[in-house]
């Protein structure tokens, strides 16, 4: 049974569970509405009450739209932030965090860590499952965007090799993401530092001039102004990884000797087998570190994913404590309406017509918040996926999928079967005293 | 067909347990029209909602022809009522937002489903009987006397055995009250239903066949018996 289950596709699981969902509201319409046409009745005290059944399904439509809407955005969050580190496959660094190397090497959030010299680089990049060996540079800025130190080689690799221009050819030019508010052609000087704490005037005299720019990726580089490593550590007067008969050369192999060292190597391996070999083999205590961006994200969810079923589980309270003044508002409302209940039971109407006009009526406030829940989920999703963004330039994809369906429908589900309660309460109203009200 | 009626030894109670009306005997040909009068709080209204089988603490017998309504269970009871019984209420009880049509073709909606369009099409002669217009306007933009002809209508679609209604001219002002009053009896009459009306309106009780009077939860002295 399992494995049949398992075998469907996850549309279809999906399909099934909403309409396993469904099944309670299909019982409960089919044993109240058999063989009688309420629809009329419960239209004209839809009608009648519509300025407060609309409130009603403003509430309803919040607390659902909120609901699905946060859910949303947290796996928006988590698929974009995969997305981003899907080109880092192997990060090597100075041993330490591996959150914070992460943090600084892939979402290029800038923080003091420990630097790799020379000789450790020049293993790394000579090791023959290591096809690219990119070092980083960080540390400067020019308004908003890092300033980042690498290789053309890596630029390549990061762009799937679609720039707009051309390929740095010199130290001082640079490569700007898509972001960034500099046009091909313009100049710039970097600060020193990044952020509040930028010094800038520490460059002075060190103008850069942009020669490419970089397609969107969705992830923190496209706001990065990229330049050539050997450019981050000449502006600050460091050597520049070749040996001084070198002469402008940039890009790799470096000379261990004038290797000023780096913060993080990010590594591709052709082979996804040799990045396991490659972690292994440059994990070394006390020298350096390597280690998956991806499960280090993964551990980072895990960690979430308390989190997160702690919001489900707000959202699910939430929501319960709305379909309980929900109630409570269907137990009002109808009492507005029982002399009506009542003229229809003195004129015959049996029990199970006038609990379906007053269900349906229930039913039919619940199915249309819970419908524009869902589409106001939809646009705080969109809204928070833009502002999410702006922020952290992790392109989080508004994407309500079939997951946040069943939501709304269990919500929807359950409180149409509560929504029984004030109908059946109506009907234990005295009908004389009613009439006379 | 009309219904004749029969109440023996019936004890009506208020929620605590008070006698609030008692009739020992009263009889009532089929097709007759009777007029029930009294001060306020006598217990007229009682006795209309009594025979109607909607008091809950109510003892006795009240046989519309053969049947018992107070020997039934809650759905017969229910059942009986749809099928026989046509009631008018002192303030019409009508869905405000729906036309004439849908109030007079109002307990259509929980009939069988063949005899929905019967019930729809006889709403709409009796509609045309009491001179009202055809037209899709909410009951809320009529006037008392036309909503109280619709309520009428609405009583009478199902050709009921029985007609009751409660003060049916008391919100109405003398005109329309008269005129409905001829409606009433007249549709009454023509289609031979048993009508019983609880009114201070000395103009409908003039056009009833009989007249009770109930004054403190029983019937006059004199006035009980066969009419």
């Amino acid at each position: 049974m399992r494995d049949v289950w398992d075998g469907l596709p996850v549309l279809a699981q999906d399909l099934f569970i909403s309409a396993v969902l469904l099944l309670p509201i299909l019982i409960v319409a089919l044993v109240l509405l058999r063989g009688y046409a309420p629809f009329p009745l419960t239209r004209a005290i839809l009608w009648r009450f519509r300025w407060a059944n609309l409130l009603f399904v403003l509430l309803i439509a919040v607390s659902v739209g909120m609901g699905i809407g946060l859910i949303a955005q947290e796996r928006g969050l988590r698929q974009g932030m995969a997305q981003a580190a899907d080109k880092f496959d192997l990060v090597v660094s100075a041993p330490g965090s591996e959150l914070t190397m992460m943090l600084a090497a892939v979402f290029l959030q800038p923080s003091d860590v420990g630097l790799l010299d020379g000789d450790a680089y020049a293993e790394i990049a000579g090791h023959e499952n290591v096809d690219i060996a990119a070092p980083l540079a960080f540390g400067d800025s020019y308004g908003d965007a890092p300033v980042v130190g690498t290789t053309a080689e890596f630029v390549r690799y990061l762009t799937d090799d679609r720039l707009e221009g051309r390929m740095w050819e010199r130290s001082g030019e640079a490569i700007v993401g898509p972001a960034v508010p500099l046009g091909l052609g313009d100049g710039f000087v970097p600060a020193h530092g990044v952020g509040a704490a930028a010094e800038a005037g520490a460059h002075a005299g060190v103008e850069m001039q942009v020669v490419g720019r970089m397609p969107r990726t969705g992830t923190p580089w496209d706001r990065a102004i990229l330049i050539p490593v050997e450019t981050v550590w000449e502006v600050h007067g460091l050597a520049n990884g070749h040996a001084p008969e070198a002469g402008d050369r940039i890009g790799p192999p470096f000379d261990a000797k004038y290797f000023p060292g780096t913060p993080a190597v990010i590594v591709r391996a052709e082979e996804l087998w040799a990045n396991y070999a490659l972690r292994s083999e440059f994990t070394r205590d006390s020298e350096m570190m390597a280690f998956f961006p991806g499960t280090v994200l993964g551990n980072l969810y895990r960690i979430m994913g308390d989190v997160r079923q702690a919001m489900s589980l707000m959202s699910a309270v939430t929501q319960v404590l709305v379909a309980a003044s929900v109630l409570l508002g269907l137990f009002i409302l109808s009492r507005l309406f029982q002399r009506q209940v009542a003229m229809l039971r003195a004129l015959g109407a049996p029990l199970r017509f006038v609990a379906a006009v007053v269900w349906l009526y229930g039913a039919t406030l619940l199915t249309l918040g819970a419908a524009l829940g869902v589409g106001l989920g939809f646009v705080a999703s969109a809204v928070l996926s833009r502002i999410v963004t702006v922020r952290t330039d992790i392109l989080v994809n508004a994407s309500l999928g079939w997951s946040e369906v069943p939501l709304a429908l269990a919500f929807l589900s359950a409180t149409s079967v509560l929504a029984l309660i004030p109908a059946l309460a109506l009907l234990r109203q005295p009908i004389v005293a009613n009439l006379r009200a | 067909m009309a219904l004749p009626l029969r109440v023996t030894g019936l004890d009506v109670r208020s929620p605590r347990g008070r006698t609030i009306l008692s009739v020992e005997d009263l009889q009532l040909p089929a097709g007759a029209l009777l007029g029930v009068r009294g001060p306020s709080g006598a217990g007229k209204s009682t006795l209309l909602y009594a025979i109607a089988g909607l008091w809950p603490q109510a003892a006795g017998a009240v046989h519309w022809g053969d049947t018992d309504v107070m020997g039934l269970g809650e759905a017969r009871r229910t059942a009986f009522r749809a099928a026989n019984i046509g009631m008018i209420f002192q303030d019409f009880l009508l869905f405000e937002e729906l036309s004439a049509q849908d109030n007079a073709a109002l307990t259509s909606l929980f009939r069988p489903r063949d005899r929905r369009r019967q019930v729809g099409e006889r709403a709409r002669t009796r509609l045309a009987a009491l001179s009202l217009p055809e037209t899709a306007r909410p009951v809320a933009s009529f006037s008392g006397g036309e909503r109280q002809r619709v309520a009428v209508a609405r009583a009478l679609a199902h050709d009921p055995a029985i007609l009751l209604a409660d003060e049916p001219t008391a919100s109405l002002h003398r005109e329309a009250a008269d005129r409905l009053i001829h409606d009433l009896t007249a549709l009454a009459k023509d289609s031979g239903t048993t009508l019983i009306a609880v009114s201070h309106d000395v103009a409908l009780l003039s056009r009833m066949d009989r007249v009770l009077t109930v004054q403190d939860g029983r019937i006059a002295r004199g006035e009980s018996g066969v009419a």
